[in-house]
């Protein structure tokens, strides 16, 4: 059957393109801010409207190693940018708002209060997005250590706050959250 | 979760909401556009506009008949609402938010969607709150807060609820109480008696004295006694309130609809029927079996303390704060290292389980050292921890005793010296220290309720939030009962789990009468959801569905679903017998029954090969059977009751070829005259089928006959050459599979 065969080649197109590995350099690709507040790119003769900017590495290495992806449901990678620095200024600048806009991770600066009541932890902290309270689960595993210093607690409604390093908070900070580590 | 709060007065007043324009929606959010947090930013929705303000003034404007569309779209702890204006045809970013409010802006985009498309219906969410919008206290799973409940008259009505039906219990329970309180107050009273006026009375005698001392005993006795049976009674009267709970709670879950079910986590309505109910026996049998008794001591020792000498009742008062204070910063202590301490162990545990489950892994990558240098770390830190918490207590706790016993000290100091200056006799002395020492114990025992009270709230809460929760698919009164033919029409349905969330829109599909319908799509169209439609096990958010022309909703649910076989993707054996699990759906079936199901199934033969046939014990989910013989067995209990309306959803997916095609053969003789909806991911099984139906993009794409589709060459035929070009390059594993 001629069709069938037909098929095979669609399937082994799709296998190929699936296992490429697509390096997006200022040579090959042109993005551009959209009026919409996001983010067009044009490469490989074809032109996309808008464009998912995703971390591969977002806590062992968020700057290197940026997917960038079609937006439908079952998204597919167009290319991958190795490192953010070989951007020209502009174009860098374009993403990160990008990233800034699907990351929110807020760094906690200061602790200011931490009450346990009946199986839940009610933070009061200071971050570098501004002051903010949240609460976590006792019992559960809301906090992760992503090396010995470096921690991720995660809300009941699953925000995320960074602890860049627990050794530099304040002896009277670090008990508070002593119960946590 | 709530889609519509109050706003603020000059939100409303630079709103200017018309005559015929209204609110539908009215959501905070909390980043702005450079992601910092901000306070007072509102997403608000009427009619006719969508309108973000920010500090008071708009900060966007939309009217919703210019937009093409409006999303929410999940980011990593955050999310966007952008628009896409006809204008422009692009989209554009409105507001941010954080994780707080992912859910809300959901269901809020869908109703803007809803909004464009012309419909005027508004998005409700049953999905309960994480936090309370009043006291910002983390929700237990429950809809109403246990705290701000509590101010209201519904807690305490329901405690009282709960214990109406153990009048009597309760009463002998109080009388038991009222005599512990008072032998536990006579004993330091003929102590002073003994003291006084007899062994420090000259004229005193032995007898006396001896008497004295057996009715002391006669009230230890007596205390015993009564303690004894008000523990018993206590502990009795708290298992029959759990169990009654118990039975009550888990016959309302299965009256809840699935959805109820699905929303919670799993083993969350587990711990609701095991561990709440436990609690509130637990607190029967602790803190209310002896917080009356503590309470009438507590009062008359104060009164009794005051009126044998007010001054050094005074003293002894002051020392009641630092005995409350020792008691609740021990016990915060105590919780804090207790916590610590198990987080450890189940550090170990977890990292022990892991290892264990995944020994083939760690040995056949040589990593056996390494694992047991991770599992040392973990160990050593738990004893660090174990060690640290025992110097703790050795050190403490006597520390505690002494400054607990400071009162007592000063006391007996003063007291002594009442005694040398003759203003007291050392009887009313020591009657007085024992008193002394009582206040300062229960005290502390007392400081201790708040904790026991709000558990026992919060389990209450959480018991009678399931008890209260109407029934979802509950039959209405005009249900009746209905003599299934086997039409069934699929009219502009539309459904999601979640209503912001559409799994199919708009479906129509008319079934006739023994028509069999094969259900075909990649996985997650929601084929198996269409099948949990034609059962009720949900209610369709728009659209109805209608059996022989009656909508279900008015068909009784039992009634409709005794008439219905279903054999699920996921099959589940009760443990039990091999028979008690065919027999699930018809109990009064004959063997003859039975045996003919079972063969049709073409499980008759495997079941004879076990060594106890129809009587082989299958354990929990049938655990000793391989998958292809459950779903043989699940095949056999369908068709056992001769059912009008068979749905087979991937029934047949863990079968070898040459099993399925004999029950194919078979459920072909079956199926004659039955309406059938079958599911199945090797088309081949469906060819026979009457009509195709492909489900793909939320709706029915494709319907037709094996050849139509084919001829069409739409997503059907790409399917069924796909799966040939599989067939053709890999070799044929399903065989192995059934081993
Ligand atoms: N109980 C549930 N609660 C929430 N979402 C569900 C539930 N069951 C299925 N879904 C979702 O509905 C969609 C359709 O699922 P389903 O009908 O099971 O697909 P399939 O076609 O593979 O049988 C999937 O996206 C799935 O994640
Ligand atoms: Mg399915």
């Amino acid at each position: 059957m001629e069709e069938k065969e037909f098929d095979l080649e669609q399937m082994e197109k799709e296998t190929e393109e699936m296992l490429r590995i697509n390096m997006l350099t200022p040579e090959n690709a042109k993005f551009t801010r959209t009026a919409g507040g996001f983010v067009s790119l044009e490469t490989g003769g074809e032109k996309y409207p808008r464009v998912q900017v995703v971390r591969m590495f977002p806590f062992t290495d968020p700057g290197h190693f940026i997917s960038i992806r079609t937006t439908e449901e079952r998204s597919k990678e167009i290319g991958i940018i190795e490192d953010m620095s070989s951007l020209d200024a502009d174009t860098r600048k374009m993403l990160e708002e990008q990233l800034n806009l699907r990351y929110f991770t807020p760094v906690i600066t200061k602790i200011i209060n931490v009450k346990d009541e009946y199986g839940y932890a009610y933070f009061d902290v200071m971050t570098d997005r501004g002051e903010c309270r949240f609460t976590i689960h006792m019992g559960g595993s809301d906090v992760v250590h992503l090396t010995e210093t470096r921690i991720i607690i995660s809300d009941l409604d699953e925000n995320r706050f960074e602890i860049p390093d627990v050794t530099k908070l304040s002896a009277t900070e670090r008990k508070k959250i002593d119960l946590f580590l | 979760m709530i889609l519509k709060n109050e706003l603020p007065a000059g939100i409303l007043s630079a709103l200017g909401l018309t005559t015929n324009d209204e609110i539908y929606y009215s959501v905070p959010y909390d980043i702005t556009a450079s992601g910092l947090y901000q306070k007072d930013a509102w997403l608000v929705v009427t009619k006719d506009r969508l309108v973000a303000y920010e500090n008071g003034a708009v900060k966007k404007e939309y009217d919703i008949c210019g937009l093409l569309d409006v999303k929410s779209e999940n980011g990593v702890s955050c999310g966007v609402l952008y628009v896409v204006p006809k204008v422009t045809g692009e989209a554009e970013v409105v507001v941010r938010f954080s994780a707080h409010h992912l859910a809300r802006f959901a269901y809020v985009a869908r109703g803007c969607r809803l909004l464009i498309s012309g419909s005027d219906e508004r998005v409700k969410s049953e999905e309960y709150e994480k936090i309370c919008p009043k006291c910002g206290r983390a929700l237990p799973g429950t809809r109403e807060c246990p705290h701000c409940a509590k101010k209201q008259k519904g807690l305490s009505s329901e405690i009282i609820d709960l214990a109406r039906p153990y009048k009597l219990q309760f009463a002998g329970i109080l009388v038991l109480m009222l005599l512990s309180s008072l032998v536990t107050i006579l004993h330091p009273e003929v102590q002073k008696y003994l003291v006084d006026n007899i062994l420090t009375d000259p004229n005193g005698t032995f007898g006396a004295a001896g008497l004295c001392l057996i009715l002391m005993f006669a009230i230890s006795m007596a205390s015993a006694v009564i303690n004894v049976l008000k523990n018993y009674s206590c502990s009795k009267l708290g298992t029959i309130v759990s169990t009654d709970l118990r039975q009550k709670l888990y016959g309302k879950i299965q009256t809840l609809s699935l959805s109820f079910i699905d929303e919670r986590k799993p083993g969350d309505l587990m711990n609701r029927v095991l561990r709440d109910t436990m609690r509130v026996s637990d607190f029967m049998a602790g803190p209310f079996c002896n917080l009356f008794t503590v309470l009438i001591i507590l009062i008359s020792v104060v009164v009794y303390m005051l009126v044998l000498d007010w001054k050094l009742a005074l003293l002894s008062f002051v020392f009641i704060p630092v005995s409350i204070g020792i008691a609740v910063f021990f016990r915060h202590n105590i919780h804090r290292r207790f916590h610590m301490q198990r987080k450890k162990e189940d550090k170990i545990n977890s990292n022990l389980r892991d290892v264990l489950s995944g020994m083939s892994v760690v040995k056949s990558y040589g990593k056996e050292y390494d694992e047991s240098v991770r599992f040392n770390e973990a160990a050593d830190s738990y004893a660090l921890t174990q060690r640290r918490n025992e110097t703790f207590f050795a050190i403490l706790f006597p520390i505690m005793q002494f400054l607990m016993g400071v009162g007592v000290y000063m006391i007996t100091f003063f007291g002594g010296k009442s005694i040398l200056h003759g203003e007291k006799t050392i009887g009313e002395l020591m009657q007085f220290v024992s008193y002394t020492t009582m206040m300062y114990s229960y005290f502390g025992w007392l400081s201790n309720l708040p904790r026991h009270l709000m558990n026992l709230v919060t389990s209450v809460e959480r018991i009678s939030d399931v008890m209260n929760q109407e029934p979802r698919i509950a039959d209405s009164a005009k249900a009746v009962k209905h003599r299934v033919q086997g039409d069934v029409e699929f009219k502009d349905v539309t459904f999601g789990y979640k209503t912001y969330e559409p799994v199919l829109e708009h479906v129509d599909l008319k079934v006739r009468q023994g028509e069999m319908i094969g259900l075909v799509g990649a996985s997650g169209t929601g084929k198996s959801t269409m099948i949990n439609l034609i059962m009720h096990l949900y209610d369709v958010n728009d659209g109805e569905i209608l059996i022989d022309g009656i909508n279900i909703k008015d068909i009784k649910t039992a009634d409709y679903h005794s008439q219905i076989g279903v054999v699920l993707q996921e099959t589940f054996l009760f443990s039990g017998t091999i028979l008690n699990n065919i027999k699930f759906a018809k109990r009064d079936a004959t063997v003859e029954e039975v045996i003919r199901a079972a063969k049709m199934a073409n499980a008759h033969d495997f079941i004879l090969k076990t060594p106890d046939g129809y009587n082989t014990y299958v354990g929990e989910k049938g655990h000793n059977l391989s998958g292809g013989e459950r779903q043989r067995i699940a095949i056999a209990r369908a068709i056992l009751n001769d059912p009008r309306i068979l749905i087979l959803d991937e029934a047949t997916a863990s079968l070898d070829t040459e099993s399925e095609y004999l029950i194919q053969t078979a459920l072909q003789r079956l199926t004659d005259g039955k309406t059938t909806f079958a599911i199945a991911h090797r088309l081949s099984t469906l060819k026979n089928a009457d009509r195709l139906v492909v489900i793909d993009g939320h709706r029915i794409a494709e319907v037709g006959t094996h050849n139509e589709l084919m001829e069409k060459k739409g997503i059907y035929y790409g399917l069924v050459t796909a799966q040939l070009e599989m067939q053709g390059t890999k070799t044929d594993d399903t065989e192995a599979r059934d081993a």
